[in-house]
């Protein structure tokens, strides 16, 4: 079961106390560990942290690595950017998309996976490449891409 | 031909630049800098002398060491390298850096898709503490100095030094206005140098070499040598260490680039130049040497990387000033016309030229000031407007406009 938001947030400002500053670092920790970003920590973070629920709101709809809908267990996020463009990505995104029967952006109904593209993840030298979980992955064909998404928990 | 510095086989133990550093006086360190010409490695080309002495020279009991591990610019991927293997000299180089402005507090903005580089950093910090070179008392001058690590959430904006700070603060990565410089008020409003990977990485050998050693390794007026990362079509992708100021086809001959038709230098925000032109220099004064070298070869429809690059501005300029938010999208839906043929006279397109130096002149940060480059750099040289696709004067029906 995942923890509840305000029990994360009550975590992250043990760790890391609870200035302003400390926004990001307690989006992150909520995002690493929910995927995505609910309302209840939003609220969280504003009231430990001292400012407006729409203050918050606004940094979370600020970085693309947030969300405020629920996501996958695993997010898997695939490069478009040029020079994966130019070795297949698309191709890539298609199988994926075929296989698992989601658009990019969207989520498989039993929570297991969301799909995204990315700008540049910087392993250009290995095109093409993606994150799935934070983890790199590289050189990819759409079939090897579809077995590592298959075998994700 | 490569000189390898940063990224040499043998290398002065890390640690050793640090060590002599301090039998220095601060502002001894900041000469060193400052006379060896390097200039910052992020991209701007700042003298990071000139950045030091300044914050140096800022009184205030709180300072701040920034390292910029942002790591956005479409095609770089030099300091991914770094981190994984010289993070100890990352380290070392951000202490040197504190050291020198009077600050004992560290802090690496990395960028969140690398998050796979943190356990090699936290190691590379565990290390440093062991040996004496990060803590309390360090060498026993009096001079504490620690590094924590901050990871951003997904904005290349980010990558900009005061966008960077805000996002530090935990606020939207929106550019500040400048002045005040963060070397007067940065993070928390505190004296701050933020400072590129390899920036901080090159400061110990300048420091262990000496300032003229640094300079000569340059070409022409340029110091030190600077990292590369090259992809697309070129046999062998990756990174390549050379004299700053090296021209670019000594690049491609080492990435194994054959057949070219466009090569892009800088990344989205460089310049895009044709074939004839790879005699140029990698240098701050010519070519920009961010760090990232796209090769295209004859196969490429250029006006489908730039839709890709155009594509990239959109989704990642911050929207707070109108040029940038609505001049990228501008260009973008301009490209889309002329991709699909819905552009079809000079007037449209000198129309686009024209916001593209609005774009340019008005912009308040450098992401809405350079994306027009590639913009014009592809139309210019790459698109062939033959005369039935593109006349001199309008031939669509435009009711509807
Ligand atoms: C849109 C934009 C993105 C940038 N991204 C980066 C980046 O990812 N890494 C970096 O070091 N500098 C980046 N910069 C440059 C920084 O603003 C700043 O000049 C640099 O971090 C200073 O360090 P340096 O002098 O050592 O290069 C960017 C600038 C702009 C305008
Ligand atoms: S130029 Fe673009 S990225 Fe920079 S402040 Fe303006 S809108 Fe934001
Ligand atoms: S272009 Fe895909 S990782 Fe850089």
């Amino acid at each position: 079961m995942p923890r509840n938001p305000e029990e994360i947030v009550a975590d992250g400002i043990r760790e890391f106390g609870e200035g302003r500053e400390k926004v990001l670092q307690l989006l992150n920790k909520v995002n690493e560990e929910l995927s995505w970003i609910p309302t209840a920590a939003i609220n969280a973070i504003a009231q430990a942290t001292g400012i407006s629920v729409a203050e918050v709101y606004s940094v979370v709809s600020f970085y693309s690595f947030f969300s405020t809908e629920p996501r996958g267990r695993n997010i898997v996020r695939l490069c478009s950017t040029i020079s994966c463009a130019m070795t297949g990505q698309r191709e890539i995104l298609e199988a994926l998309m075929d296989e698992f029967g989601i658009e990019p952006f969207e989520t498989t109904d039993d929570g297991r996976l969301t799909i995204e593209t990315t700008p540049c993840i910087g392993l250009c030298d290995q095109a093409p490449a993606m994150l799935v979980n934070g983890e790199p992955h590289v050189k990819l064909t759409p079939e090897k891409a579809c077995e590592i998404v298959r075998g994700l928990g | 031909m490569e000189k390898k510095v940063l990224l040499a086989e043998n290398q002065p133990e890390f640690g050793a630049g640090f060590e002599l550093a301090l039998t220095m006086s601060p502002a001894d360190v900041v000469f060193i800098v400052r006379d060896s010409g390097i200039k910052g490695r992020g991209g701007a080309g700042f003298p990071t002398g000139i950045k030091w002495n300044l914050a140096g020279a800022a009184s205030s009991d709180v300072k701040y060491v920034v390292c910029n591990a942002d790591e956005g610019e479409p095609g770089t991927f030099k300091d991914r390298i770094l981190l994984e293997k010289y993070s100890e000299r990352l380290l070392e180089g951000m202490a040197i850096g504190g050291y020198a402005i009077g600050s004992s507090h560290g802090i690496i903005y990395l960028r969140a898709e690398y998050p796979y580089l943190i356990p090699a950093i936290k190691e590379a910090r565990k290390n440093m503490i062991n040996r004496g070179f990060l803590g309390k008392n360090i060498g026993g001058k009096g001079f504490d100095f620690d590094v924590e690590i901050r990871i951003g959430a997904g904005a290349y904006i980010c990558g900009e030094e005061t966008s960077l700070i805000e996002s530090l603060e935990g606020k939207s990565g929106y550019p500040r206005n400048k002045p005040p410089f963060p070397v007067n008020s940065g993070y928390l409003n505190k004296p701050t140098i933020v400072n590129n990977v390899e920036t901080f990485c090159n400061i110990p050998h300048i420091v262990l070499n000496g300032p003229e050693w640094y300079a000569d390794l340059g070409i022409g007026d340029c110091s030190g040598t600077k990292l590369f990362s090259i992809s697309g079509n070129v046999e062998k992708p990756g990174v390549y260490e050379l004299p700053l100021g090296a021209p670019l086809k000594d690049l491609l001959e080492l990435a194994g680039a054959g057949d070219i038709q466009a090569v892009q230098v800088g990344g989205a925000s460089g310049r895009t130049i044709p074939a004839s032109e790879i005699h140029r220099s990698l240098s701050f004064g010519d070519l920009p040497p961010g760090g990232s070298v796209i090769v295209f070869d004859s196969t490429v429809n250029m006006l489908e990387v730039l839709e890709n690059f155009m594509e990239f501005f959109v989704h990642e300029s911050c929207g707070q000033c109108v040029p940038c938010r609505e001049g990228t999208l501008q260009l973008m839906n301009a490209v889309d016309d002329l991709i699909c043929g819905d552009i079809c006279c000079r007037e449209d397109l000198d129309n686009c030229f024209r916001l593209a130096e609005v774009m340019r002149i008005t912009s308040k940060c450098g992401l809405g000031q350079t994306a027009v480059n590639c913009f014009v750099d592809i139309i210019n040289n790459f698109v062939d407007f033959t005369d039935e696709c593109l006349s001199e004067e309008c031939c669509c029906e435009r009711g509807d406009q």
